[in-house]
């Protein structure tokens, strides 16, 4: 079990890409014009024509009816988070055998949904849509709007991986004078190193009977009134945030 | 994760049985309702559609009856797909797919593949099937769906082009067009409304909301009974529906309208009264319509007819001409305002008769008074003329007065003409006076000369005479000196 710490044999010095099976960006919208709120997350083929983006945006916003003022905002925040992507792209990243923790924590319409789960940062294979199509059909979610919301959310965590492993090893590179380990659990990153993990507690793989509540998924169904006032708070806790920030 | 499973609505055989939940829940029900989504309701039901379709006979309309059983009743849709997309079925991929949506099946990208567009190709459609009176938007498909938009949206372009989703057909039979997009006519006609959550029909009063896309009656929105959680009472709008007959306007009624706007001209409240049972805006929109395009044509022909007696009303006639296209503007002249009103009012024959009475009438005038004008005196022809002419005595007039001009120049040349001739006769006197002079001095001084000449003479013969030669040279030299003196007073 030892022998894996620190093994910098197995890490694999690649271009960047979104450790799954299929290169999809999760775009996150959250646009207040004029009083009008529009809230989104959906996954983006990077593949897509530019065009792609301008259509999606004028389709949106008359199956909304948001004003159309909209149309020219979702594209261009579409346009630079798909930059922001792409400014990744051909760059190294160090991806060691790393198992990552995450965490799901969604509030879609009526349902809420808790998860966190181990997810394998090496394995290009791996599929978040396949994921969150399984959770929501093991759990018998009804709301067919929960599962795209998962995998985005698990897109977004990915997304969030990959950078940082890029960007440690920009900072190694710059850095190659002092330090001379690729230490990528600095950084912030929270992967765990398997070893860790498992480590030499005793029975290794099976979880602690009291550690199962933390790591199974909940499913809530909240009713009208219980959204409406999650909803209310949510924005007063905005408002605060807002002036606070404004004060300072 | 070996996803060859070619049939993705078969729950993963790992996991308990539980089954898959049909994607045909919409978020128009109930929170309640799905608890009773029970395992009755799975696979099986899926299944149950597939006979449907295709038992579709390449007729006009196909039905499909699905059944959906809900804990509340079960509800059976039919489904009209047109006969172009026949082929359609549950468990085949058909040539046309193939063909249209290449990107899916020539294997170039991990996303796009067999199983990703059944999955959606089939979401899609029982998502739409589900509540097929609605039609299902691109953004509430690809929030169900899980995968990425730009395949979803092709997809979804796809299905509703072929009339898959969202199609109803048109009201008249014919040849139907895989791009007939039925459904609309609720939201923005004035046809009858139905309440989405209750079913009943609006008659008085409806919300609705365009977030949702929901229409409510007045009882459920009281009820607050929002389907969707996240909408308030401040998100519907409300919408009055009248009973709206609007019947055609009578002759009589158009009668009574044209009599109404020609007493009060533009004050429609006063119409509207006229006319009654119209509100004024009917009565605007009646009269707009009215076909007013000829008339414009009737007093075109009348003011081409008008004599020109006056040259400033000829001009104005014309701009007003030009300016008419709306026979109530006002012209700058009031008489041609009104006669253009009236034209306009008027039928185009009977102001043509009036413009030609008007005519005759004005060119009998013209005549009565060139007549008065006439007989003039023999006598007096040229001064009468003359007289009664002002211009011809002013050119008269002018004429003598250049002749006097030339007259009075002429004079003033002669007078200084002659002033310079007699100049020049006194010069010519005073030039033969000095001519005489002349002469006259020179015969003295040829006199003198002679007369010494003989004194020298005599000078020469006798000294004796010496004495007297001096007195006589004395005295000529005296005679000399006045003669000097008399030249030189002459030069």
């Amino acid at each position: 079990m030892k022998s894996f710490a620190g093994s910098t044999s197995k890490a694999a010095s690649i271009k960047f890409r979104m450790p799954t099976r299929e290169s999809l960006i999760p775009i996150r919208l959250d646009l207040d014009v004029d009083g009008h709120r529009y809230k989104d997350a959906f996954t983006w083929n990077p593949d897509d024509p530019d065009s792609e983006v301008l259509t999606f945006a004028k389709r949106t916003v008359k199956d909304l009816k948001l004003p159309p003022t909209f149309v020219t905002q979702i594209s261009q925040s579409i346009q630079s988070q798909l930059a922001e992507f792409r400014s990744y792209g051909g760059q190294d990243m160090y991806i060691r055998e790393k198992i990552v923790p995450l965490k799901v924590d969604l509030r879609v319409n009526n349902t809420v949904i808790r998860d966190s789960f181990l997810w394998d940062i090496s394995n290009f294979e791996s599929d978040p849509e396949e994921f969150a199509r399984t959770l929501c059909n093991d759990l018998d979610v009804a709301d067919p709007e929960v599962a795209p919301a998962i995998a985005v959310s698990i897109r977004e965590q990915l997304f969030e991986i990959a950078a940082q492993s890029v960007s440690a090893v920009r900072e190694a590179k710059l850095g190659k004078k002092g330090r001379r380990t690729y230490d990528l659990s600095k950084g912030g990153n929270n992967a765990l190193d398997v070893s860790k993990y498992f480590g030499s507690k005793g029975s290794g793989v099976i979880r602690k009977r009291k550690d199962w509540y933390m790591n199974g998924p909940t499913v809530d169904i909240l009713s009208n009134e219980e959204v409406g006032t999650l909803d209310e708070l949510n924005s007063r806790l905005k408002r605060k945030l807002d002036e606070k920030e404004d004060s300072f | 994760m070996a996803d060859s499973s070619p049939a993705p609505q078969q729950p993963p055989s790992a996991s308990t049985p539980s089954p898959v939940p049909p994607p045909l829940q919409t978020l128009q029900q109930l929170p309640t309702q799905t608890e009773l989504q029970k395992p009755s309701v799975g696979p099986s039901l899926i299944k149950a559609e597939k006979p449907g379709p295709t038992a579709a006979t390449p007729e006009l309309s196909t039905t499909d009856t699905p059944e959906i059983p809900t804990a509340a009743s079960t509800v059976s849709y039919t489904i009209i797909i047109p006969s172009c997309s026949a082929w359609f079925s549950w468990d085949e991929i058909h040539d046309t797919e193939r063909r249209l949506l290449p990107e899916f099946f020539d294997g170039k990208s991990t996303s796009r593949n067999l199983t990703s567009y059944k999955y959606l190709r089939d979401a899609i459609i029982s998502r739409f099937r589900s509540q097929p009176t609605r039609k299902l938007t691109y953004t509430e498909a690809r929030r169900g769906l899980v995968g990425d938009v730009g395949s979803v949206r092709k997809v979804f372009d796809f299905l509703e082009e072929w009339g898959l989703i969202n199609y109803t057909p048109p009201p008249k039979k014919g040849k139907e067009e895989p791009e007939a997009r039925g459904g609309e006519r609720k939201e923005g006609s004035y046809g009858k409304r139905t309440c989405t959550s209750c079913g009943a029909l609006c008659s008085l009063q409806c919300f609705t909301t365009a977030k949702a896309n929901m229409t409510l009656c007045a009882k459920c929105f009281v009820k607050s009974n929002y389907q969707r959680p996240g909408l308030s009472s401040a998100d519907f709008k409300r919408v009055d529906l009248l009973e709206d007959p609007r019947p055609d306007w009578t002759d009589k009624e158009t009668l009574h309208l044209l009599e109404a706007i020609l007493h009060s001209g533009e004050d429609w409240k006063k119409v509207a009264e006229y006319v009654a049972s119209r509100p004024a805006k009917e009565c605007i929109a009646r009269f707009v319509k009215l076909s007013f395009g000829e008339q414009f044509i009737g007093p075109k022909e009348e003011h081409n007819g008008f004599p020109e007696h006056d040259g400033d009303e000829a001009d104005e006639s014309e701009s007003v001409k030009r300016r008419r296209l709306s026979p109530l503007v006002d012209a700058s002249n009031p008489i041609m305002a009104q006669v253009a009103f009236l034209s306009a009012i008027v039928g185009p024959h009977v102001a043509e008769n009036a413009a030609q009475a008007a005519i005759s009438a004005l060119s009998n005038l013209d005549a009565n008074e060139a007549t008065d004008v006439t007989e003039p005196s023999d006598t007096e022809t040229k001064e009468a003329s003359a007289v009664n002419d002002p211009i011809a005595t002013a050119q008269v007039e002018i004429e003598k007065e250049q002749q006097d001009l030339e007259q009075s120049i002429s004079d003033i040349i002669e007078v200084q003409m002659k002033e310079m001739q007699e100049k020049i006769v006194r010069f010519e006197e005073m030039e033969s006076i000095m001519e005489r002079e002349r002469l006259q001095v020179q015969y003295l001084k040829d006199l003198l000369l002679a007369d010494q000449l003989a004194v020298a003479q005599h000078q020469h013969r006798g000294a004796m005479m010496a004495r007297d030669n001096v007195n006589t040279w004395e005295k000529l030299r005296s005679i000399n000196e006045v003669i000097d003196r008399g030249t030189t007073i002459l030069l």
